[in-house]
């Protein structure tokens, strides 16, 4: 039911600029990568497999090398969670692997669960196979670093700190904070947006929409009963704030002394345009998101049934890794035409939502 | 290059990361304990400071942090910028040093 009209799967460019992370990759030329794929033995694609996951280049070698059936494509969720143990060595020690039986560690529990809603919230509503849509396992480290105030995908598995407990609890307790780490495997396997100015704010965006569409599946929420919020419970007790960032209220999430104010605009018109954080990936992703909540809003029911799916399509098929406002602005209207007739209510919603934000 | 004894602001600002909030902390070396500011004018010399780069090469993540160390001393000015994700070794006991100092309330 996912499959979308929309068929023309636009050719997108592949090749990152810049350095590589994997120093394999750099080895090994692509020629040969492909060639261990298709006559290597298992254990030597598995190897490959595992390698190229580990740089971006797979999702461009994953096209080279078309449907060729590759390592395990079960269709299953299959969860592993490790404990870096305040350390920095990934992945660190197993603690629990699917099935596996409930730890006495609540960040250890939050991961398994939170990988899970988000593997349900894409396979079941969006038919995809897992992030890489080829049954990846979800591999999450709990306790990485020193009182560390972050979580991050790191192009293989999710991270996450224990934050400080001064300023930010531990960086599991939000539902959407995983959702949201885990839509950045999608993304990277997908549009591959690059993480810098419209286009870094985009991956943001579709980071934040997807973690709280796994929080509002998760709490069986309509659009209007749904919070909006990223990272509620995260800002420590005394911290004045409710959350990170609001999709309902982009720059009310926070306004605290230590923290400072939420910058996040939601109009475009007070985009920021410095360099900082970026070119402010984090601070401009208020724009996109508002436009999904007020299209969400329009629509009603629930979120991710209709203009989650009009997103996920567009990330999914349309979106070019350099992608902007305006191009992802026009890439959902049409998506949205394509699924639900043109000029029907779904288009119309978020036709106006993007006017309403000023990008079109 | 000399600069111990000199007195020097050092400040770090932390960028990035998913919550995208910023973080500094400053430091003036003249109000520091003894064995903290020679601690502090050891580490900038191992660091060779004024020499780096303005710019370290990095290739950006999703919610990864980056740090700019911005360094005062005498009317002389230099800054850094570089990714968590490389970290260069020469600067690494300078940055934990730095965050772990305590941080100041945000001033808009």
């Amino acid at each position: 039911m996912i499959s979308s009209q929309n068929k023309s799967k636009k050719t997108k460019s592949h090749l990152k600029e810049g350095p590589h992370i994997c120093p394999i990759c750099c080895i090994l030329p692509p020629h040969m990568i492909d060639h261990i794929i298709k006559h290597g033995d298992e254990k030597m694609r598995t190897w490959v497999m595992e390698t190229m996951r580990r740089s971006e280049q797979f999702r461009g070698r994953r096209e080279v090398i078309g449907n060729l059936a590759l390592a395990p494509s079960t269709g299953q969720k299959r969860r592993t969670v490790y404990d870096a143990r305040k350390g920095e060595r990934l992945p660190g020690r197993l603690v629990r692997s699917e099935g596996g039986r409930k730890s006495r560690d609540v960040a250890v529990n939050e991961a398994y669960d939170g990988s899970g809603a988000t593997y349900d919230l894409f396979h079941e509503v969006f038919e995809r196979n897992s992030i890489d849509d080829r049954g990846l396992r979800l591999d999450s480290t709990v306790h990485y670093g020193v009182q560390y105030d972050n979580a991050f995908w790191n192009g293989n598995q999710m991270v996450y700190g224990d934050g400080d407990g001064r300023l930010f609890n531990r960086f599991t307790i939000a539902i959407d904070v995983i959702g949201h780490e885990l839509t950045h495997g999608v993304v990277q396997y997908e549009a591959g947006l690059v993480y810098e100015g419209e286009s870094g704010a985009l991956n943001e965006s579709f980071a934040d929409v997807f973690g709280s569409l796994v929080k509002q599946r998760s709490l069986n929420q309509t659009a209007d009963q749904a919070d909006w919020l990223i990272g509620g419970g995260l800002l420590a007790s005394g911290v004045n704030g409710v959350a990170l960032r609001s999709l309902k209220a982009p720059g009310t999430a926070y306004d605290d002394p230590m923290l400072g104010r939420d910058p996040q605009p939601a109009l475009y018109s007070n985009r920021y345009t410095g360099p900082q954080d970026g070119g402010g990936v984090h601070i401009n992703s208020g724009i996109p998101n508002h436009a999904f909540y007020l299209a969400a809003m329009e629509v009603g029911g629930f979120a991710w049934e209709k203009i989650g799916k009009i997103w996920y399509i567009t990330l999914r098929d349309v979106l070019r890794s350099t992608a902007t406002f305006k191009g992802a602005a026009d890439a959902t209207i049409s998506v949205a035409g394509d699924i639900y007739g043109q000029s029907g209510n779904e288009q119309t919603a978020v036709r106006k939502a993007w006017e309403a934000v000023g990008v079109i | 290059m000399k600069i111990e004894g000199k007195a020097m602001q050092v400040t770090v600002k932390r960028t990035g990361g998913f919550t995208g909030i910023p973080l500094t902390k400053t430091v003036d070396s003249a109000t520091l304990p003894q064995q903290e500011a020679i601690l502090l004018h050891q580490m900038m010399a191992a660091a060779d400071f004024f020499k780096l780069p303005s710019t370290i090469p990095f290739t950006p993540q999703p919610d990864r942090f980056q740090y700019q160390i911005t360094v005062e001393q005498e009317g002389k000015q230099h800054g850094v910028m570089f990714g968590e994700t490389a970290v260069p070794a020469s600067l690494k006991p300078l940055l934990n040093w730095l965050m772990a100092q305590p941080a100041q309330p945000i001033n808009d």
